[in-house]
């Protein structure tokens, strides 16, 4: 059939995006407190191997997840803590992060006497409905055809957009990452908040992480999330920081991989677009989405919050 | 000391407060007594603690000792969630707004009621009541950026409204006002005390205390000298109590005449970080060999009278001329080449580089010639050896090698600061305040850095808010108020009375 | 008042004896945390450490091998050190890299055969730097002109570089690709005449290079007016202002600067041991571990040098590491870790840590107005 390619595409998409949809609300809830975690890549990839090791070893899905949260609010919390209470550069401590994450994955993918590498998951995220209305045409396959994460992140999303934009706790968030010292004024304690929303950030990262592992890409082996973190920190910008225009923007650069093999069935001329190319597009997106946004008028309603890298120094008494 | 004639319970009450920072004393035995409905003027100049004893009102300070009632009752605030807990609220001169989110937002913004989900229908209709009820309009779905400086300060008072405060203390709010909006707040604070309500309102502004207030209270040096009942006081006591003693007036040596005119400012207009017009047509010029003063309280243009008669911002009309030269738009290395000299008020943050060293600070200005540089290479024998010379000849103590200069004290700062500038040998030297926070060697010193500048020559515009420190070096006196020069004297004919009275609004019959 | 049981305020001076104190205190942290992980993988850290050691330091080879693999380090670190110094937050080390190894592979293939070497390599190292500070410029002119904040600019531009790198090999026919790579799309090799000589193993002179310009840049910014002008914008812009001191073009200039040292040392790399532009041997993660080292070094451009070797041995023994069955990550994982640590430290050299006295407050020289009457 003609169109079947675009279902194809978007299915992919739907699933390549989830992880990102994870990685990318994290941060964005972790850069509304004011705080720049560069360190999403590496707290993806400890989820990833974290959640890897939990199900190859007690064939659960859930316990991996469990693992793969626990994992990525672990590393997070080392962020917080030079962040927030050190107070040292931001920037440098999240790019420590996931090198030293990037780095331990690798390692604990590789070692012991039976290494995980090489090896697939026993139990995977199987699509969560069969027969029926899984064969009605375009809806089925993508409204019905996916596994339990891809609706968890769209529960994810309206949970952090409700939240943020309308709960009190939501409203104290968005004040911390605008104007500390306006929120401390105000009674809320900023280094609290700070700590809580980077662990929610790398909690999530965790499961993005665990989505690779236990279904994107089941067989361990080193480096299963590609670039997925550096695009997750591109898609905040590129989703305004608002959480469900990280849906679309994880649904639609999720797809960057995948899209060459469509293009292939394609054949020419678009088989001759060069997957690096393609591989390029969120990041120039993100460069001129930055630039764009940033500057400006537009900057008040579409830009980062205000306070975003900026140590905090609470008032002496 | 309890009013004996007043048998109603006080709303608040301060007896015996001390407060001070890092040993200098900024509220010392304080008694304080503020009425149910009524508005109450806090009068004193910069420096006299106006601010601290409002601050510890509003929860921000612990003071050192003393004690505070609330309704008759002892009260202490840890914070201000206390405070505000207990009904005292504050609107500062930096507002606590969120500048991103919306006025509804900042006034739900840690609100202790309300519940978990925001409902922003309720709080807009709310907002808008309480405006609408106080005089107080604003727009509930506008972000605070959106606002001009005024809607934002109606916002603040909104805030602490909303969270029924009894005690409103305002911190010279018209000082980011127009007059219109003025008093479009004095109705807003007439009908809060009509309520029951009791407002503090801070402010150096005679005119203003008389319209407004039931009662004032005046302090000066950390002190109350007074309180009185508005319909009572004439603004020439007032003054008086503001300024205090008789001023001691200067007995140095005259000197020589001064000369022909080095600075020559016609009709200046000069814009403030907001966009508005902070210096509004100042005429004046200073003469080789004169220390002219310029004296008001802080926050009436001098900021930006500096910045514009040294390049920092330029002015958006009327002319500097320096020593024959029209520098009104040159930059600021084209005004420090063609010989002015800047001792700004803030030390670290503007004067110096705080994490250089004492001998790199002291070439800032000087580093791109001859001994400094040749030939885009610096010459590092010459910031040893003039380093040297000149923290020997200027008395700076502390310095080390390889010490960043803000580890030296206050007093060796200003003396680094201050050697720099005349080093340069400047045509025009201005300087802002420069012996404030200073010890008694230290101002000693720089004073008399000052007078020989004076002595060699230069012409030196001194704008300070510190009358001693005027009488002591200016031989002419301006008087600043609101942008404009409201009054100009010799030294001989200043008195505190007349000073106080100038630098409160109140004009003089005859034109200076 | 709240009583806390310490009290952390800002240290006034730090001896050198902390300074020196942090880094290597990091290094050894760094390893402590490595050796934990090996325990609990069953290894023995000893034998690891030592076996990285010999393989960094080992023999005469590998010391060569160590000291080529430090070349680029030295710059991509200097090229972190300028910017950070001036408080721009350049991450685009990678792409910068990258695109200076572009440029400078580009010019070689087109200067071709015929060019002698004292004009080719010269010109091929220079293309580099200048390729470096092209991509630096994509960051720096919206930093300088818009305000566009850095950070996120220059680490997109990285992923970027990669992937044209990718691309210009793999991903086309495009002059840098070799015409004759039949089974295999690889670089072309740059002539002759553009390649660095070696004289010791595979050691070339392109270190001697590399620590020519890493005092160069130390004199910049420490011995010129420029440089001069630089610290004093990166101290306080408000002083630097009221200088006379343009601190918008001086921004400009340390980014692109900081983009030319790391654009150096690709070209030197390309034009030394890897001979062509070859994505598998350029794309290593050395303008990232350039930061490692800026940070350890604590933006010393002459501490760098020594940093850098270090850094170059830690790095040349993943490969050793195969050979005893652990898995060559650790490298990677030391790398994070020190980094860690090194900025954590920091807080340790700015801050100091004490017990609440009794007496009342001293007054921390400041000279500021200390009461807000």
């Amino acid at each position: 059939m003609n169109e079947s390619w675009v279902v194809e595409l978007a299915f992919a998409a739907m699933v390549l995006g989830t992880p990102l949809i994870f990685a990318t609300i994290g941060e964005i809830m972790t850069e509304r407190s004011g705080i720049l975690n560069l360190g999403v890549q590496g707290m993806m990839l400890v989820g990833a191997v974290s959640a890897f090791w939990a199900t190859y070893n007690t064939e659960n899905l859930l316990l991996g997840l469990v693992a793969g949260i626990l994992a990525g609010a672990a590393l997070s919390v080392i962020h917080a803590f030079t962040s927030v209470t050190l107070r040292v550069n931001q920037i440098v401590s999240g790019l420590a992060l996931t090198i030293f994450g990037t780095g331990l994955a690798s390692f604990l993918g590789q070692a012991g006497s039976d290494p995980l590498v090489g090896n697939p998951a026993p139990v995977v995220f199987e699509p969560l409905f069969s027969g029926g209305i899984t064969e009605w045409p375009i809806v089925g396959p993508l409204l019905f055809g996916h596994d339990l994460m891809v609706y968890v992140a769209w529960v994810v999303a309206g949970f952090a957009s409700y939240y943020l934009f309308h709960t009190k706790m939501g409203l104290s968030l968005r004040a911390v990452g605008e104007d500390p010292a306006s929120a401390e004024a105000a009674g809320i304690n900023v280094s609290a908040v700070r700590y809580a929303y980077v662990m929610v950030g790398g909690a999530l990262a965790g499961v993005g992480g665990a989505y690779y592992s236990l279904k994107i890409v089941p067989t361990w082996q080193d480096g299963p999330i590609g670039e997925a973190g550096w695009i997750a920190i591109a898609l905040v910008i590129l989703a305004s920081w608002r959480p469900w225009r990280a849906v679309f923007a994880a649904y639609l650069f999720g797809a960057a991989g995948r899209v060459q093999f469509t293009l292939q069935t394609l054949g020419e001329p678009w088989s001759n677009i060069p997957s690096t190319i393609l591989a390029m597009t969120p990041f120039v997106f993100a460069i001129i989405a930055m630039i764009v946004l940033t500057s400006g008028k537009r900057a008040r309603f579409l830009g980062a919050p205000a306070a975003l890298g900026i140590p905090y120094f609470r008032e002496e008494r | 000391m309890v009013d004996a004639a007043n048998t109603e319970t006080l709303a608040v009450e301060l007896r015996n407060i001390d407060k001070s920072f890092y040993g200098v004393l900024a509220n010392a035995d304080v008694d304080f007594q503020l009425r149910h409905g009524e508005v109450h003027a806090l009068l004193g100049e910069n420096g006299a603690g106006k601010s601290t004893l409002c601050s510890i009102l509003a929860g921000l300070y612990r003071p050192d000792s003393g004690e505070m009632f609330m309704d008759g009752e002892a009260a202490a605030f840890k914070s201000p969630k206390d405070a505000l807990a207990a009904g005292v609220g504050m609107v500062y001169q930096h507002f606590r707004l969120v500048a991103n989110l919306t006025v509804a937002e900042n006034l739900a913004l840690g609100h202790p009621d309300l519940g978990i989900r925001l409902d922003e229908s309720r709080l807009q209709k709310e907002a808008t009541e309480l405006g609408e009820r106080y005089g107080l309009g604003v727009d509930p779905s506008a972000r605070i950026w959106q606002l001009s400086v005024g809607e934002q300060q109606r916002v603040e008072i909104l805030k602490l409204l909303y969270r029924n405060a009894k005690v409103l203390i305002l911190d010279e709010p018209t000082a980011v006002l127009t007059p219109q909006e003025a008093q479009a707040l004095f109705k807003t604070m007439r009908q809060m005390a009509e309520e029951g309500r009791s407002v503090i309102f801070v402010s150096h502004k005679l005119h203003e205390v008389k319209q407004v207030s039931d009662r004032v209270t005046v302090l000066r040096g950390g002190r109350t000298v007074g309180g009185v009942d508005t319909a009572d006081a004439e603004p020439r006591d007032l003054a008086r109590m503001m300024v205090g003693r008789d001023l001691e007036l200067p007995t140095r040596d005259p000197g020589a005449p001064p000369g022909e005119p080095v600075l020559s400012v016609t009709d200046l207009r000069v814009q403030s970080d907001r966009g508005l017009e902070a210096v509004r047509g100042m005429a004046f010029e200073v003469r080789a060999g004169e220390v002219v003063g310029i004296s008001g309280v802080s926050g009436n243009g001098q900021r930006e009278l500096a910045y514009g008669l040294v390049g920092l911002r330029t002015p958006t009309a009327g002319s500097v001329i320096l020593g024959g030269n029209d520098v009104t738009s040159a930059s600021v290395l084209q005004h420090i080449k063609q010989g002015i000299g800047y001792v700004p008020q803030s030390r670290l943050g503007m004067g110096l580089a705080p994490g250089l060293t004492t001998e790199e600070n002291l070439a800032l200005k000087a580093f791109r010639d001859p001994p400094y540089s040749k030939a885009g290479r610096l010459v590092q024998s010459a910031f040893r050896d003039e380093g040297a010379r000149e923290i020997e000849e200027y008395d700076i103590r502390g310095v080390r090698p390889g010490l960043p200069i803000r580890l030296l004290s206050g007093g060796n700062l200003q003396k680094a600061l201050v050697a720099r500038e005349v080093e340069l040998k400047p045509i025009v030297l201005i300087a802002r305040s420069p012996t404030r926070g200073l010890d008694v060697g230290a101002t000693e010193a720089v004073r008399n850095l000052i007078l020989a500048e004076r002595a060699r020559g230069a012409g030196v515009l001194l704008i300070s808010e510190d009358l001693d420190e005027l009488l002591a070096l200016s031989d002419r006196l301006l008087v600043i108020y609101e942008g404009e020069i409201v009054g100009r004297m010799p030294v001989e004919d200043a008195s505190a009375e007349r000073l106080g009275l100038l630098m409160a609004g109140q004009r003089e019959e005859a034109p200076a | 008042m709240s009583t806390r049981r310490f009290i952390v305020e800002p240290r006034g001076l730090a001896s050198p004896w902390l300074k020196l104190l942090v880094p290597i205190g990091s290094v050894f942290a760094a390893l402590v945390v490595g050796a934990i992980f090996l325990a609990l993988t069953g290894e023995n850290p000893f034998s690891v450490y030592k076996e990285m050691a010999e393989a960094g330091f080992g023999t005469t080879r590998s010391v060569a091998e160590t000291l080529l693999t430090a070349t680029p380090l030295i710059l991509t670190g200097v090229a972190a050190a300028i910017a950070f110094k001036m408080l721009v937050w350049n991450i685009g080390g990678e792409g910068q890299f990258l695109i200076g190894a572009v440029f400078a592979s580009g010019v070689a293939i087109w200067l071709g055969d015929g060019a002698p070497a004292y004009v080719a390599l010269p010109v091929v190292i220079v293309a580099g730097g200048i390729g470096g500070a092209f991509w630096a410029s994509v960051s720096a002119v919206p930093r300088v002109y818009l305000g566009t904040n850095e950070i996120i600019t220059t680490l997109m531009l990285n992923f970027i570089a990669i992937n044209f790198t990718n691309y210009l090999i793999f991903g086309s026919t495009s002059p840098w690709r070799d015409p004759e790579g039949a089974t295999f799309p690889q670089g072309r090799p740059i002539p002759d005449g553009s390649r660095i000589p070696e004289f010791f193993e595979r050691l070339d002179y392109g270190i001697f290079i590399a620590i020519a310009l890493a005092v160069l840049a130390w004199y910049l910014l420490g011995k010129t007016r420029w440089g001069f002008q630089v610290r004093i914008a990166g101290d306080s812009a408000d002083t630097a202002r009221y200088a006379g001191i343009g601190v918008s073009n001086k921004i400009l200039g340390v980014f692109l600067l900081s983009g030319a040292y790391a654009g150096f040392a690709g070209g030197l790399f390309v034009a030394g041991p890897v001979g062509a532009l070859d994505p598998r041997s350029l794309i290593l993660g050395l303008g990232f571990t350039g930061i490692i080292v800026a940070a350890l070094a604590r933006l010393n451009p002459l501490a760098i040098i020594p940093v850098a070797v270090l850094m170059a041995a830690l790095l040349n023994s993943g490969p050793s590491l195969q050979s005893i069955g652990v898995p060559t990550a650790t490298v990677t994982m030391l790398q994070g870790a020190i980094l860690l640590f090194a900025v954590a430290g920091e807080f340790l050299i700015q801050n100091r840590i004490r017990r609440p006295d009794k007496s009342p407050n001293t007054a921390p020289s400041s000279g500021e107005e200390a009461s807000p009457a």
